[in-house]
């Protein structure tokens, strides 16, 4: 088993994120609140509460070098929270949505982030000196519905973005007095802001989980039709490949090191896909065990049928879920729609990343020690 | 006869089984709501092609889906009128109690008999498989339940004819 270890900490998690030396985990139980837990001896102790959002929480961030946590929530609020002493204090970002904010992301270099919103806009927030607060520069009348996910490109200008309306798109986010105008950033480097580089569309469906490799060549992103497609030479003529899968779609995606890529979503179990010599890539195999059957029992009388729905959500499963889990050899035992690497400093790959999903549980799952996907780390 | 409903109720459970992959989505119309599109449509969008899985003319099972939510409608089999007032009593009766069923629809979407709607809450609580067992359970027993209505109906209805007639001796 690659999954080392389980903790079932609510029963829903939304997102979650860790704190830059792994010894803490910030997740969503699935309501307006943010729940700390430090590792102690084995055990997880819950350290914190976060309250401030007075909705669902869509997105967490933990930034790695400046330690800030930065949240997202339906209620179309989103706070930046600094540790000061032995608080979490929160401060107000200013997003000028009217919708909710559906996705957070700090930058590579973290003065800046990202929040994807169901006003069919992209805010890009930094912070502002004289007034205290964080500020937000809107890219708006680019997405035809919602932004569902935002990445940086590592040169921290680039922001790629998919949307419910199947399309991914790449802006360039430079913003004078944050940004520098380097060399680095290549051919991007004297774009404006929230100018439209790349409009991949490719999906029928709608898009998710869009991420960059880590040095920013490759890009990847999941549509609803079960396909992940990724993007190489992005610029005038991008190159695509689509990857049809034969199971349900993912929600989210990570790319473990240039040539590896692990899907998740609506089939519970982490996918691997990599790419070969020539750069095609594949689907490899699932990260779990795969199920063998699936046990249903079917009851013959009409009242059973009922019984089996009514009066038994969550507080009966326990057992059962645990059975059929067991069963079928897989750690998750519903949606999975967020991936979280654990990068280790000064290591350039990753060999370990924790899941969370609807059925509350955070998996950390390592891959050393797998044979046959050593060879594309 | 049972091996036609067989794949007609696997062809069903198949389709749910791909249909049911729901996620929390706010509403992007109206500020700080989150409603099932599938029933508001107010955006073209969210809403995948509904699909319609028919055994014959009288029975057939509409499942329309959009990114929060499903909705899966059910037309039962009625050979004579007897069996439509049967039906009609029968699912009325168990549409009044909607709400002890969670995903059931007060009202039958229109041209169908009963609705099941569900949501991402469903399937945040309730397990995505056994939710798919109660359906496709739902649909294998309602067949019985009103046929066996019928037998009872028309027994009683030939034992009270028995009685009346007698006098008649």
């Amino acid at each position: 088993m690659t999954a080392i270890a389980v903790h079932g900490f609510a029963q829903c998690i939304t997102c979650h994120a860790w704190s830059p030396d792994h010894s803490m985990v910030a997740f969503c139980p699935n309501n307006n609140e943010v729940h700390i837990y430090k590792s102690v001896q084995d055990n997880w102790e819950r350290i914190h509460v976060l309250q401030k959002h007075d909705q669902i929480i869509s997105g967490i961030d933990w930034s790695v070098k400046s330690n800030r946590i930065v949240t997202a929530s339906h209620d179309r609020n989103s706070y930046v929270w600094n540790l000061e002493g032995s608080e979490w204090v929160p401060t107000l970002v200013i997003l000028r949505l009217n919708r909710a904010a559906l996705c957070v992301q700090w930058s590579p270099k973290e003065n800046k982030f990202a929040v994807g919103s169901g006003a069919k806009t992209v805010c890009i927030c930094y912070y502002e000196q004289e007034n205290n607060w964080w500020v937000s520069k809107l890219i708006r009348k680019r997405h035809d519905s919602s932004v569902t996910n935002v990445a940086w490109h590592p040169n921290n200008l680039l922001l790629a973005t998919t949307s419910t309306d199947g399309k991914c798109r790449i802006f360039s986010t430079f913003i004078k007095g944050v940004d520098t105008k380097d060399s680095k950033a290549g051919a991007f480097s004297d774009s404006k802001f929230g100018e439209l580089i790349v409009q991949l569309d490719l999906s029928f469906s709608w898009a998710f989980g869009v991420k960059w490799s880590p040095s920013g060549k490759t890009l990847a992103y999941a549509g609803h039709n079960s396909m992940i497609y990724f993007v190489d030479e992005i610029g005038p003529s991008p190159l695509a490949q689509n990857v049809a899968l034969r199971d349900l779609p993912l929600r989210d995606i990570l790319f473990v090191s240039e040539r590896m890529v692990i899907g998740v979503g609506f089939d519970c179990n982490p996918m691997v896909f990599a790419a070969d010599e020539r750069g095609i890539w594949s689907f490899i195999r699932f990260l779990g065990e795969r199920k063998t059957a699936s046990a249903s029992k079917y009851g013959s009388q009409f009242s059973e049928a009922f019984g089996k729905l009514y009066g038994q959500p969550r507080q009966d499963v326990g057992n059962e879920s645990v059975e059929s889990s067991r069963l079928r050899g897989i750690v998750h035992e519903n949606c999975i729609n967020c991936i979280v690497p654990l990068r280790e400093r000064r290591v350039s790959t990753i060999k370990r990343f924790s899941t969370s999903g609807l059925d509350g549980k955070v998996v950390i799952w390592d891959l050393e020690g797998q044979a046959d996907l050593s060879q594309y780390l | 006869m049972a091996n036609a409903l067989r794949l007609y109720l696997s062809c069903i459970r198949n389709t749910l089984e791909a249909a049911m992959c729901l996620q929390n989505f706010p509403c992007q119309e109206v500020e700080r709501h989150n409603k099932p599109e599938v029933e508001l449509k107010t955006s073209s969008e969210l809403i995948l092609n509904p699909i319609l899985i028919c055994r014959n003319e009288s029975e057939k099972c509409l499942i329309e889906t959009s990114i929060n939510s499903l909705r899966i409608s059910l037309k039962v089999k009625q050979t004579d009128e007897l069996e439509n007032i049967l039906t009609k009593k029968f699912l009325r009766f168990l549409s009044m109690r909607a709400e002890a069923f969670q995903v059931l629809r007060r009202k039958p979407v229109q041209g169908y008999d009963i609705s099941f709607l569900i949501t991402n809450y469903h399937c945040e609580e309730l397990q995505k498989q056994k939710l798919i067992d109660f359906i496709v359970q739902f649909m294998e027993d309602i067949d019985k339940e009103i046929s066996e209505l019928k037998m009872s109906v028309n027994t009683r209805g030939r034992l009270v004819a028995t009685e009346f007639l007698k006098q008649f001796i």
